[in-house]
């Protein structure tokens, strides 16, 4: 794809020239409300079409990876929640994986359930902040403030949990935190019985409405090749049809025994792998949280909640790569260890990066306002794009 | 001079019939969606809290300002060492040996004698790793979350000072 366009070039959409006069580069962000953080993309555009779009990064960066080379190993958690901060506790599950095969800790299952609770519990507060910010990215507000209310009642709970709202430091190494208790357990319940139609309502108002589908079927059309030369993982992935999910092809903690369905992007209102496909996997997946959610409370055991971990670990030299599957898509860890009290490399691979780095195939021959549709339905959160 | 082609959109094509149709959709499915939001203008109960006339209470085991209970510090330094950004500053000598004999609250003999117990707040980020590996919980997360201040020295908590300690009655957890 080339970045650099000439004033004599000629420009065609389809079969039809469109350049009438020159280029125009226009800046979207850093503070722009429908980047979702601090992206900021620069547009090319052609009256209203959208030549070229690069996005540029790098406003969030804190520098995790080199930092967490001179953390201990309990000390990382606290910084692992502050990548993607809307589902943090995925966040700290997948780092709390890695090390747990690397000690060879075994983990109470009161412990995995809790964890297979919170995560789910997790990507239906995540999947609902897109939810209500894609609302009000289409001019549909409403949805924004039924999504806050429900998201609340879940950070209330992590609350009462952890102790605290969006950075837990609750998972950790060996097990969770803090036991959850039984009138917890039936707020999860009471939350899950009563969220489940509500979501439905939110779905007719907002998914089968047809301004709604006129704005994203058809839309930032991504195809299944594409997906996968670029590495898309998570709900863009399935949006364009292909049936991957790690919790059911690569199952971890307490997936194996959880009965669910993978959710795939039909094309039911436009094209495969369009805005509106990527919609409804993601509230399609809510539902199945809410179905894996009613499994964990009738299987939750009794029992420790934190497994043997020695006071200061040392982490055996060698390395290792855990991916866990996030709401926003795959996450890995690669852990380095020359056996020291602190990790030699910790990369990350976050899926977030690998969807921003797809602006540039999506955005090319849309309008302006399609462009803002189609960064909305890549979710995006820059805490994670850039660490 | 290079010619770039930009990919179309694919639209199914519009008839007059579809035309109609998406004309009477939209109607019918923004009338749902009015259904749906009609139904919260009545009977629903205010959910907004407004903050400064209604104060939330946190839940108990809530991350909010530290407090150290110095009375209790053993000078172990184990917090110090496990916060991941340092912001924890301690300084302690050995207690001489014909000094009486102290005991903290449960129990565990004091040693040594703290002459410095300084957190910087600003720099702190409540991730409560500090307070899980205290042996005499005496370093407690609080409840309080009101405490913004106009100076970064302000936020440097010298929990050996009276007025700090003063704050004992009002916010710490028994």
């Amino acid at each position: 794809m080339s970045t650099h366009h000439e004033p004599e070039d000629k420009i065609m959409l389809g079969d039809q020239e469109i350049l009438k006069s020159d280029l125009l580069t226009l800046n979207m962000g850093p503070q722009h409300p429908a980047t979702h953080g601090v992206l900021r993309v620069e547009i090319k555009t052609d009256s209203e079409i959208v030549v070229d779009a690069i996005p540029h990064l790098g406003y969030l960066h804190r520098c995790f990876e080199k930092h967490a080379e001179n953390l201990d190993y309990r000390g990382i958690i606290p910084f692992v929640d502050r990548m993607d901060y809307l589902a943090a506790m995925s966040m700290e599950w997948g780092y709390a994986l890695t090390m747990e095969k690397m000690l060879g800790t075994e983990v109470p299952k009161r412990a995995e359930y809790i964890r297979v609770l919170v995560a789910e519990l997790q990507r239906i507060a995540s999947h609902l902040v897109y939810f209500g910010t894609y609302g009000i990215d289409m001019g549909a507000f409403t949805t924004f403030l039924y999504c806050f209310q429900d998201r609340e009642e879940i950070l209330r709970l992590f609350e009462e949990l952890s102790g605290a709202r969006m950075l837990y430091n609750y998972i950790w190494i060996g097990g969770v935190w803090n036991d959850i208790n039984d009138d917890q357990l039936t707020r999860v319940k009471n939350f899950v019985d009563r969220f489940e139609p509500e979501l439905l309502k939110y779905h007719s108002l907002v998914g089968q409405n047809k301004i709604f589908i006129e704005r994203t079927a058809h839309v930032g059309v991504l195809s299944k090749e594409q997906c996968l030369d670029f590495g898309a993982t998570g709900p863009i992935l399935r949006g364009s049809g292909v049936e991957w999910d790690l919790r059911k092809n690569r199952p971890y903690g307490m997936y194996e025994k959880i009965d669910f369905d993978v959710v795939v992007g039909k094309g039911e209102k436009g094209t495969v792998g369009d805005c509106w496909d990527r919609y409804y996997v993601r509230i399609f997946e809510m539902f199945e949280s809410i179905k894996i959610i009613r499994q964990v409370l009738d299987g939750i055991e009794e029992g420790p909640v934190m497994g043997k971990v020695p006071k200061i670990i040392k982490v055996p030299a060698g390395e290792i790569y855990m991916r866990t599957e996030c709401p926003r898509g795959e996450l890995g860890y690669h852990l380095i260890s020359d056996g020291g009290k602190t990790p030699y490399r910790l990369k990350v691979k976050s899926s977030c990066f690998t969807h921003v780095s797809m602006l540039p195939i999506i955005a090319p021959g849309q309008m302006v306002a399609d462009l803002v549709a189609s960064i909305g339905s890549i979710d995006i959160v820059l805490g994670e794009v850039d660490r | 001079m290079e010619t770039i082609h930009l990919k179309k959109q694919i639209e199914p094509e519009l008839t007059i019939g579809k035309w109609f149709k998406n004309v009477y959709d939209a109607v019918r499915t923004t009338a749902i969606g009015m259904g749906i939001t009609f139904k919260y203008v009545w009977g629903r109960e205010v959910v907004t809290i407004e903050y400064p006339e209604v104060r939330e209470e946190l839940p108990s085991n809530s991350r909010s300002r530290l407090y150290n209970d110095a009375e209790n510090c053993i000078s172990c330094l184990q917090c110090a060492v496990s916060c991941p950004v340092d912001c924890i500053y301690i300084a302690a000598v050995k207690r001489p040996t014909d000094a009486p004999k102290i005991k903290t609250k449960d129990g565990t003999p004091i040693r040594l004698d703290l002459k410095q117990y300084t957190i910087d707040t600003a720099l702190c980020m409540y991730c409560g790793l500090c307070t899980t590996v205290c042996p005499t919980e005496c370093l407690t997360h609080t409840t309080d979350y009101e405490y913004a201040s106009y100076t970064l020295a302000s936020m440097k908590y010298d929990y050996l000072a009276p007025d700090i300690r003063a704050w004992r009655t009002r916010i710490v957890k028994s």
